[in-house]
């Protein structure tokens, strides 16, 4: 095989690809990228077995063929030179890649086990605005769970209904939903994207304007975002009815300015202890909300926030990150706090969007 | 007619063969047969990747191994599933029992009823601390107050302590008995100070009129809760409460512990258990077995007796050990079985070790010179430890008496063997040769 192609486009695309690699699969293939040149455009694949990648570029091509190669060591190659083009030649199972001043050889891998991706029919699909997409997705993937004891939580539950496209995430500590418009109404299946996949797929819709088309069916998820093809494998599991668990009305009601609460977190985080719990008072008398920690090791601090305060008075602990992750999602000027009182979760919402809402749950002590 | 799992297996047998042991891991984990109908497998595969590769890939190696095991399969059709490995799983669950099924700790007075005199065996490694309970429990507060139990780990002094509130809770009910370690002391005092309620936490612990508190040696490190616990002491030991304590060491040598405490420790009893002899240990090995209602033949007890040595806690570990053994087998247990049951257990010092090596540590643990060991001297000092290596050779590294001889200078096989049976009978009434291979067990480890 053998073709040239902008050095640029190949190396976002290299890039691209390459997050989607495994490095520590059974099957060495895995940690590879495929470079397949047809037509006249190079087709690059990668994949984890749980999510897969496929982006198309245009090249000059002289001759087909197929090679897979390490995705990192094309990558750091590619950063690396500030030539306009790159042609690209195999000989023999070395692969040579030639740039104006410079030129590489790298080593193939055998491509014969590189697996195909899944291809998922049309006859399903929703619409949504790519910004959209990556905002929901962005909003609540951080709430998702580490552990894989439970792969529902580990995962980022998209459902739509009455023309909302909603993204939810949870690791039964905090959770987070965030609602955005579906373009064409309609409504959409719970469908479980693990965590990891969905931010790629951030990332992916990240890069065009516009709106994205996802096809799902049962097991599978995937979108064409111009050249790019993604797909994901679906979580079969039911995600738990959380609804129930959030609390309509309120003892008490806080409004604070989100810089205020930010700024307080990120300066308690110092003297928080390894539990990082923060404590949290609002203070109907004085219109304040008081924020402080403590670590008989180090020192304590406290915070105090001037609020609009509605309700009985408060003090719950949290683990203060959790609070701090709240406000990432929100970006409005001030953030309101709602709970019914201690030993109950805490609503946080953006006081003038109501497209968002974080549950936390306070700590025991 | 072999069940669909079966075949499956199989033909995974096959199948491992032709494929590389990468592509089998990654494609063929998790893979199972849902059901098969009129001659076509379906085959439950856990994604979508699977299915599609192994459908492109591997279509062909599957069912020709599928038609191998059995002629009346068509085809195959891959469908994606993860329910049969859930399923499996939910099946060989058994239902959790609501709550563990230990026996209680009785919780207004914390203690473990496990523990009572009844289970308490005596000898006289710890006849004195025993006869001191009983005196306390003849005449509380006044006989010996307080009583102060110290001796290391695994040798009942837990036991005896809670044997005495036992006593107490079962013939006295109306009495007010408190068992608590003292790092439960601590923090207890600890929180209440963080929630200003020291008041309440005083009057908590001043209304016991027995109170029992074990590991008081931890107490030395905490400052305020030392001095909380002598205004405690204090004021239960004026009004004649009973006060028992356990602790690690005597109290005239925990480091850190202030003259008055000592003193007050000192007042009243201070009784110390030390390491059962092998015939204690013989009938506490008889009773614990007994209590779990499993009679042993004597050389087995014996065997035990003799190899599992230093505390109690051992000794009662190497006997569960036996009794799962004798539970999953129903039969009696032999000394063969105790042997292959121990022998990972007791003094685990199979460590692969030279002989050169044991010599060594052996010969400076008695602090003679190493080469002495091979000579043909017979000079006392070096008999016996001569003997000692040979014994720890044929009992610990399990190497045959002609070789041992061999190894040591040449000597014949019988003398390695009279060596061995030397120091066995030795043991039996010789403390002092037991502590000695103790420790040098240690050493070997």
């Amino acid at each position: 095989m053998k073709f040239e192609t902008s050095t640029e486009e190949l190396l976002i695309a290299v890039a691209t690809a390459g997050r989607f690699t495994e490095k520590r699969a059974n099957l060495p293939v895995l940690s590879s990228i495929l470079l397949s040149v047809e037509g006249h455009r190079l087709l690059l694949r990668a994949t984890n077995l749980e999510c897969g990648v496929e982006i198309y570029i245009p090249a000059k091509v002289s001759a087909e063929g197929v090679v897979a190669i390490p995705s990192s060591v094309l990558l750091g190659f590619l950063t690396n030179t500030r030539s306009k083009s790159v042609s690209v030649s195999l000989v023999g199972e070395v692969l040579v890649v030639e740039t104006e001043r410079a030129s590489a050889s790298i080593k193939t891998i055998p491509h014969d086990d590189f697996p195909i991706l899944p291809r998922v029919s049309a006859e399903r699909s929703f619409t949504v605005k790519s910004a959209d997409l990556s905002r929901a997705i962005r909003s609540v993937a951080y709430c998702a769970s580490t552990s894989a004891i439970k792969p529902e939580l580990q995962s980022v539950l998209l459902y739509s209904e009455e023309g909302k496209c909603t993204a939810v995430a949870t690791d039964s500590f905090r959770l987070a939903e965030k609602t955005v418009p579906l373009r064409g109404g309609g409504s959409v299946p719970q469908l479980l994207v693990p965590a990891r996949n969905a931010a790629e797929l951030m990332r992916i819709v990240d890069t065009v304007k516009g709106d994205v088309e996802i096809y799902y069916n049962d097991n599978q998820l995937s979108t064409q975002v111009e050249a790019v093809y993604y797909t994901s494998r679906l979580i079969d599991g039911t995600f738990p009815n959380y609804r129930q668990i959030i609390p309509k009305t309120f003892s008490t009601e806080a409004v604070v300015l989100r810089e205020d609460v930010a700024t307080a977190l990120k300066s308690l985080s110092i003297f928080a202890d390894k539990f990082s719990q923060v404590s949290l008072s609002i203070e109907p008398t004085k219109k304040a909300v008081l924020l402080s920690s403590r670590n008989p090791d180090i020192g304590e601090q406290t915070s105090n926030m001037r609020a609009t305060v509605v309700g009985d008075g408060l003090t719950v602990s949290f683990n203060g990150r959790y609070l701090a992750d709240s406000l990432q999602a929100i970006s409005g000027e001030s953030v309101r706090l709602s709970s019914n009182g201690a030993g109950k979760p805490m609503l946080i919402k953006d006081a003038a969007d109501e497209s968002f809402f974080y549950l936390a749950m306070p700590m025991n002590r | 007619m072999t069940t669909t799992k079966e075949l499956w297996e199989n033909a995974l047998v096959e199948l491992a063969l032709t494929i590389s042991k990468p592509n089998f891991n990654t494609w063929f984990k998790e893979t199972h047969i849902v059901r098969v109908e009129d001659g076509t497998v379906y085959l439950g595969v856990p994604s979508q990747f699977a299915r599609d590769w192994l459908s492109t890939k591997f279509h062909k190696d599957i069912l020709r191994s599928l038609r191998g095991l059995s002629d009346s399969v068509r085809s195959i059709e891959y469908i994606i599933s993860r329910g049969q490995k859930k399923l499996d799983e939910t099946r060989h669950v058994p239902a959790a029992p609501s709550e563990l099924p230990l026996e209680s700790v009785h919780a207004k007075t914390n203690l473990n009823p496990r523990f009572t005199f009844n289970t308490f065996v005596v000898g006289p490694f710890n006849e004195l601390a025993h006869a001191a309970a009983q005196a306390v429990i003849r005449r509380p507060g006044s006989a010996y107050n307080p009583l102060l139990i110290y001796g290391p780990t695994g040798l009942g002094k837990t036991h005896l302590a809670q044997a005495i509130g036992n006593h107490f809770r079962i013939n006295a009910p109306d009495r007010k008995i408190q068992y608590v370690t003292s790092e439960k002391f601590s923090m207890d005092y600890v929180s209440s100070l963080q929630t200003n309620k020291v008041q309440s936490f005083k009057e908590k612990y001043r209304q016991y009129e027995l109170l029992i508190m074990d590991d008081v040696q931890f107490l030395a490190r905490m400052e305020k809760t030392k001095e909380e616990f002598f205004h405690l002491f204090n004021f239960l030991h004026d009004g004649n409460k009973q006060l028992v304590f356990t602790s690690d060491q005597h109290p005239n040598v925990i480091q850190n512990i202030e003259d008055r405490l000592q003193s007050r420790f000192s007042a009243g009893m201070i009784v110390s258990v030390t390491p059962p002899d092998h015939d204690s240990r013989l009938a506490i090995v008889r009773s614990k077995a007994l209590a779990h209602g499993m009679i042993l033949a004597d050389d087995v007890l014996e065997y035990l007796a003799t190899t599992v040595e230093g505390n109690v806690r051992e000794l009662e570990g190497a006997l569960n050990l036996l009794l799962i053994q004798f539970e999953l087998r129903g039969g009696p247990v032999t000394i063969n079985d105790a042997k292959n049951v121990l022998r990972g257990a007791s003094g685990s010092t199979k460590k692969s070790i030279s002989v050169q090596e044991v010599v060594k540590i052996i010969t400076s643990f008695y602090g003679i010179e190493e080469g002495s060991i091979y000579e043909k001297t017979r000079r006392k000092e070096v008999v016996r430890p001569r003997q000692v290596i040979m014994f720890l050779l044929r009992e610990d590294f399990k190497i045959s008496f002609p070789t041992i001889g061999e190894k040591l200078g040449g000597r014949d096989h019988t003398t390695v063997i009279h060596s061995c049976e030397k120091i066995k009978s030795d043991l039996t009434t010789d403390s002092i040769l037991s502590q000695e291979l103790h420790q040098i067990r240690l050493m070997l480890k």
